[in-house]
């Protein structure tokens, strides 16, 4: 017979190095064409962290995507920007871009403060025009930079970032290790067959707060292959060490999940601002994989009345527990 | 408010033309003219010393150019994220602690010649008794992997008194969970590149941080961190993985030694067998609520096997801790977790970092207490869960973005829309 | 050590290679043709990264022989669009933001070319059957899926 269970699960996860400092920065070129460079250290790994600092850098000149060009990740020209881990590079290094594109911003705001006769706070540049607030004046962005060059002013800025954390008490614990956090729900559907001891998960339902998605189609990505890496967890991933040695080492008997095996997944992107973020983000690299096997576990529960205690979830392991609990 | 014109909006990734067109280089398709190959001989039994270790045979092949021991490595020779504890190539008389430890290194004119070369290399080595049971490895009088002891670290997080409050909760569950290993199985197997140009050294590989490789390879070369240049290639995954040294060091040795360029790519066993894992996590868990379902207490034990080397094992033990409780207020906690050494292989970071592993414990936990109340899954964690203004276990105050009674309630909605059930 | 002559039809050209005997399509490729598109993740047949074009059918490039190419037509991901001109799977690819870490995309690509070379409009299901040989660790396939429906339905871009 299948039976079907629902079961949900909340994770937090705090962004960056636990109680540590753990700084990004990144340098910003503001080009004579109104184009732009960013020199960051932060290694892209196919998550898209080029694309989310490229934006980060893009809105805060007010330049579009294609104007930005971005190079990551060579020592001999990006500046440290720390590993590409604990959910840190949109948050951190996003602080840092965006910082060093400040700075270099700045430059032509002053300017075109001095060329408007307004004050600085009152310029917003935005679409490559510097307008002066609650007036008409306004300057191109080109005609900026071309009299910032004519005084010998480059328009360049150096950003770094580094959350704000207390170390953590050896004895009790007692500190800030984390400057925010992000945290999700994701709900699980499954099918158990208690004939086989099958385990089928149909839907996962995913609702991530990110602070704010700097690029949602990435953010879905993330939940997407989270949620996969979560499933494989889950029902599938083992790798199997005797005496020290490991028995699977391909994979065809290390089995991570196939597009046969992936569910719907449903993300719901949930924005309650980081005030400290850039433009309020924060991170969901890894929060989309944390609830997932715990969510299955528990809709696993709800369909057979089995707790999980074991992951992966074993067949014969599912089988036994449920006849035992027949029997008693 | 100004509206965001970049920002917020789903532009496309700006490296994904040349990753469709597969023009965007990954380490391995890199080549180079007069380009050698690397090789590694690593161990195969997990625990011993290393009694002599012969290359003369292998420097002897035709076409090879370089055959490093231990005794080669200029700097360190250690490596470790947080601890200096692993060896670059494990020198004579030195510690073997798992499977896979670096015996020496080869550098040839093709992979097939290379391989050859290893196997003409003799090494002669003194076995130890191993411990593969983190429970084994905490007592008395176990084998000890490393000088230090097997107890590599341990996390501490108290508030409050648990004991009195469990006495008189209204509802106490306790459970035991325990994780597998995960692999993090990237499609992109290991591979790096290095040559010496001048005196710089440069290396192109995949990475998850390239400032930290520059700064590993310095320490075991001996020369000043701008000395070396790490360019990270196009990198077909991470989720962790690439966070520790794989072939970065060895290949900047060869290149150094031979003054070419070489190139080393880890076939998929040998990606599986040499890089770390997610941690195995055993976890005691005991939580209470009151006759509402407000959590009290929450007591738990927490042992990770790190393997034979920290890798990133203590900060993911410390997640875990720091994680334990999942994202409500719980006044009283007692959590301590444990990094222990063995013999396995070794754990590092994968993405998560530990909370996966405690995530199923709490979750656990609170759909055990909410059945044992008479409350729904959904009521005992919109009940629990953290607000504005609220401490965490580590009591630090949560001022803002704390997201997660909206992600329970979008869930919810969702979830009963497409599911039709009430949640 | 003897070599053997072959001719086969590579991205639509001509070509004739003299290579060993025990030569892997893979190696012929990446190693001797410079095409490094085609990506290596297992070497052994279990993640389709190498997949390739066969007169028409997805092979694994890493357990083919370059002689069997002999008298065939072989397709790489560098035969599937260019610069100037993706083709619409290519184009969907980027659209749909189905490439992540971009490891697995060539082989993905063609896997997916060979559904729509005879099937133009599948199903969710036939879509994720076409490339359940393509292991992707990144995605999760949702994207993946959705680009290839989307492709499905394009013109030529
Ligand atoms: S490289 Fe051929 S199937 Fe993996
Ligand atoms: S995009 Fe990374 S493996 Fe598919």
């Amino acid at each position: 017979m299948k039976k079907k269970g629902v079961g949900i699960a909340n994770m937090w996860y705090g962004i960056g190095n636990t109680g540590l400092p753990n700084p990004a920065s990144a340098y910003v070129e503001l080009l004579d064409d109104g184009t732009a460079i960013v020199l960051t250290g932060c290694a892209d790994i196919g998550q898209g962290s080029d694309t989310i600092l490229a934006q980060i850098a893009a809105e805060e000149l007010g330049i579009d995507m294609d104007d930005v060009a971005l190079i990551s990740a060579d020592t001999g020209v990006t500046p440290d920007a720390g590993k590409t881990s604990a959910s840190r590079q949109t948050y951190i290094s996003g602080n840092a871009v965006r910082f060093a594109a400040r700075e270099a911003k700045g430059v032509v705001i002053d300017e075109a403060a001095r060329l408007l006769s307004v004050d600085p706070e009152k310029i917003t540049l935005r679409n490559k025009i510097l307008t002066a607030e609650g007036t008409e004046k306004s300057i191109s962005l080109l005609d900026c930079l071309n009299e910032c060059r004519k005084q010998g002013k480059l328009t360049l800025g150096h950003g770094s970032f580094n959350p704000e954390v207390i170390a953590l008490n050896s004895e009790t614990g007692e500190g800030k290790p984390y400057a925010c956090y992000g945290f999700a729900t994701q709900v699980a559907e499954v099918e158990v067959d208690t004939e086989t001891g099958d385990i089928t998960v149909l839907r996962m339902v995913c609702a991530h707060d990110v602070g704010k998605a700097v690029n949602p189609s990435n953010v879905e990505g993330q939940i997407e292959g989270g949620v996969s890496n979560g499933l494989g967890y889950c029902l599938t991933e083992e790798i199997v060490v005797e005496n020290g040695v490991i028995k699977n080492t391909d994979l065809a008997t290390y089995l991570i999940p196939t597009s046969l095996d992936v569910p719907e997944i449903e993300s719901i992107i949930v924005e309650d601002p980081e005030m400290t973020g850039p433009f309020m983000a924060k991170g969901v690299g890894e929060p989309a994989l944390i609830p997932t096997p715990a969510a299955i576990a528990n809709a696993i529960y709800d369909a057979v009345g089995v707790r999980v205690t074991e992951l992966p979830v074993k067949k014969e392991t599912l089988l036994f527990k449920m006849l035992k609990k027949e029997v008693s | 408010m100004v509206e965001n014109r970049v920002v917020g909006k789903s532009v496309k990734k700006i490296d994904a033309k040349e990753k469709v067109l597969g023009t965007a280089l990954y380490a391995a398709d890199i080549k180079k003219k007069e380009m050698l190959y690397g090789k590694i001989l690593t161990s195969n039994i997990t625990h011993g010393i290393l009694k002599s270790i012969n290359t003369e045979k292998a420097k002897a092949v035709k076409g090879v150019h370089a055959v490093l021991t231990g005794e080669d490595v200029p700097g360190l020779n250690s490596t470790g994220m947080i601890i200096r504890d692993e060896p670059v190539i494990v020198k004579k008389g030195d510690k073997i602690r798992k499977i896979g430890d670096t015996l020496a290194i080869i550098a040839a004119e093709t992979e097939e010649i290379a391989e050859n070369a290893l196997k003409m290399i003799e090494v002669e080595i003194e076995e130890l008794t191993p411990v593969f049971c983190p429970y084994e490895a905490m007592k008395e009088g176990a084998p000890q992997v490393h000088e230090k002891g097997n107890i590599l670290s341990v996390r501490k997080i108290i508030k409050g008194d648990v004991e009195d409050t469990f006495s008189k909760c209204a509802a106490v569950v306790e459970g035991t969970f325990k994780t597998g290993i995960q692999e993090h199985a990237y499609i992109e197997p290991e591979a790096g590149i290095a040559e010496v140009v001048g005196d710089v050294i440069n290396v192109w590989c995949c990475t998850q941080n390239p400032h930290m490789d520059r700064k590993e390879i310095a320490a075991n070369l001996n020369v000043g961190l701008q000395k070396v240049r790490v360019i990270q290639t196009t990198t077909g995954g991470g989720f962790g993985g690439k966070l520790d040294e794989s072939v970065q060091i060895h290949l900047a040795l060869l290149a150094k030694a031979t003054n070419k360029p070489v190139k080393m790519v880890y076939s998929r066993e040998e990606s599986i067998i040499y890089t770390g894992k997610r941690h195995p996590i055993t976890m005691k868990y005991k939580t209470g609520c009151d006759a509402q379902g407000m959590l009290l207490a929450m007591e738990c034990e927490i042992v990770a096997d790190t393997g034979a080397y920290a890798s990133y094992g203590p900060g993911v033990a410390t997640r875990c801790a720091v994680h334990a409780t999942g994202p409500y207020y719980v006044p009283n906690v007692k959590i301590t977790a444990f990094c222990i050494y063995t013999n396995n292989p070794r754990s590092g970071a994968f993405r998560g970092f530990g909370v996966p592993q405690v995530a199923l414990a709490h979750e656990s936990q609170l759909d055990m207490l909410a059945e044992k109340i008479g409350i729904t899954p959904y009521e005992i964690r919109i009940k629990n869960a953290l607000r504005p203004n609220m401490k965490t276990a580590t009591d630090q105050l949560l001022e803002q973005s704390v997201g997660i009674t909206k992600t329970l309630e979008a869930a919810k909605t969702r979830a009963e829309q497409l599911l039709k059930i009430r949640l | 050590m003897n070599t053997i002559n072959i001719s086969f039809k590579l991205n639509g050209k001509d070509m004739k290679m003299e290579i060993k005997p025990q030569l892997l399509l893979l190696d012929m490729l990446r190693e001797e043709l410079g095409l490094t598109g085609t990506k290596n993740g297992c070497g052994e047949g279990d993640c389709g990264a190498c997949t390739v074009l066969f007169d028409g059918k997805p092979i694994c490039s890493c357990l083919a022989l370059a002689v069997n190419a002999d008298g065939h037509e072989i397709t790489t991901v560098e035969g599937l669009g260019s610069e100037e001109k993706l083709d619409p799977l290519q184009q969907a690819f980027i659209d749909e933001g189905a490439v992540q870490c971009g490891f697995c995309t060539p082989g993905m690509l063609l896997s997916a070319k060979a559904l729509l070379n005879k099937n133009n409009d599948p199903s969710d299901a036939e879509i994720k059957r076409a490339i359940s040989g393509n292991l992707c660790r990144c995605t999760g396939y949702t994207k993946i899926v959705k680009a290839i429906k989307k492709a499905a339905k394009m013109k030529e871009v």
